[in-house]
């Protein structure tokens, strides 16, 4: 029966001869504490390096190509983008953030943002607030 | 039932309720799978997944006015389920309607709920009615365990077809792409929510029931597209290993 190690966690669960299972999901199932946020393949934040049996893992799709770049080659993984066949090591920083800095730095104006001003703001919408302002200011 | 189950033995009751009613080996999925099926097919399956999965944060939306204020862990799934649906990154109703565009059907078609048939309707209507009427912990087995959660399983069976036996991008595709891996996530922390909310026997015998009631009607509408819109080019039989026929004998009760 495959096992994978979640080293940092010091965990180890097993699954059975033949399945291929998602590994964040067999973390969050059992408790191994591996950091996550979007869970989609955009943040990073559940980012783990593969310290033995990468051979067993699922080759990378677009979008965790997309968002691990170079750091694919150093031999890190998303786990909610990567599924395990066979035996598998991982580690992790347990206090790692996510990658892209707008999940960081909360002064940047995220993709919600855009979205939110595109649907319910318009130049319209605002043009009375700003003259307003203007005679105040007067 | 009237003893509470363990944890353990709900969660394989609730993976047993599925068994035997997955959308996956409906004959519309087959279909998919084998390669059998033209570009036009696809657009009428767009036009009707639209309205069934289009409104889900909608009913997410009313299973978390139901949620009391000190359940705040199954609050916050809710909240970023909703959140991922809509505003994480790209809509996700833009990456079907994206889909759609490449299968030769328009925005507006996708989105006119007159181009539904009448088992998708069927479908909407029971996930708002579930979803404002149950209790959030049996509302969160039926959507996000009884349908939500079959997701990946159906995906990983139709998406490498796509971009090799029907020659779509990955870009075309990136609908299903997306929902293999975020729906493995949000199933298992809905089992987690149900696990943990459905506490007394009746919520979970209420829990079993509707994760059986929610596959068979995510099975019956994937069953209702191949007989709308494909059997009259491929047969009305369907692929010889689809379900079909055993899930019409199930019944729920």
């Amino acid at each position: 029966m495959p096992t994978i190690r979640f080293v940092t966690s010091n965990a180890a669960v097993d699954f059975p001869d033949g399945d291929d299972v998602n590994l964040l999901r067999v973390a969050i199932r059992n408790d191994c504490n591996v950091p996550y946020k979007c869970a989609s393949g955009n943040c990073g934040t559940d980012r783990v390096l593969v310290v033995d049996g990468a051979e067993n893992l699922s080759p990378p799709r677009k979008r965790e190509r997309e968002r691990l770049g170079e750091l694919l080659d150093q031999g890190y993984r998303l786990c909610c983008q990567t599924y395990a066949m066979g035996d598998v090591s991982i580690t992790w920083d347990p206090e790692q953030k996510a990658l892209d800095d707008r999940w960081v730095d909360k002064s940047l104006p995220s993709k919600a943002d855009e979205a939110l001003k595109r649907r319910w703001l318009s130049a319209a919408d605002t043009a009375g607030a700003e003259r307003m302002l203007e005679s105040e200011a007067d | 039932m009237t003893e509470l189950l363990s944890k353990d033995d709900f969660r394989t009751a609730l993976e047993d309720a599925i068994k035997g009613r997955e959308a996956k080996n409906a004959s519309f999925s087959l279909a998919w799978a084998n390669g059998e099926l033209k570009r036009e097919h696809f657009a009428r399956w767009a036009e009707n997944h639209y309205h069934y999965v289009g409104p889900f944060a909608d009913y997410l939306g009313y299973i978390y006015a139901n949620t009391p204020d000190h359940a705040t862990d199954a609050k916050d799934f809710l909240l970023q389920n909703m959140y991922e649906e809509e505003l994480s990154d790209v809509r996700h109703t833009d990456l079907l309607i994206r889909f759609a565009e490449a299968c030769g059907t328009t925005r507006e078609r996708v989105t006119d709920p007159r181009n539904m048939n009448a088992v998708t309707r069927g479908l909407q209507g029971w996930c708002y009615a579930t979803a404002m009427r149950e209790h959030f912990a049996v509302a969160t087995a039926a959507l996000v365990v009884g349908l939500e959660s079959q997701v990946p399983a159906i995906y990983r069976k139709q998406y490498p077809p796509l971009l090799e036996k029907y020659g779509f991008s990955e870009d075309d595709t990136e609908f299903f792409d997306l929902h293999i891996t975020s729906d493995e996530v949000h199933g298992e922390r809905g089992y987690q929510i149900v696990l943990d909310y459905a506490d007394t026997p009746e919520l979970q015998q209420r829990s079993l029931d509707i994760v059986r009631a929610g596959a068979e009607m995510r099975f019956s509408y994937t069953k209702a597209l191949y007989d709308t819109y494909v059997a009259a080019d491929l047969g009305p039989e369907g692929p010889k290993d689809s379900a079909d026929a055993d899930l019409l004998s199930l019944g729920t009760g």
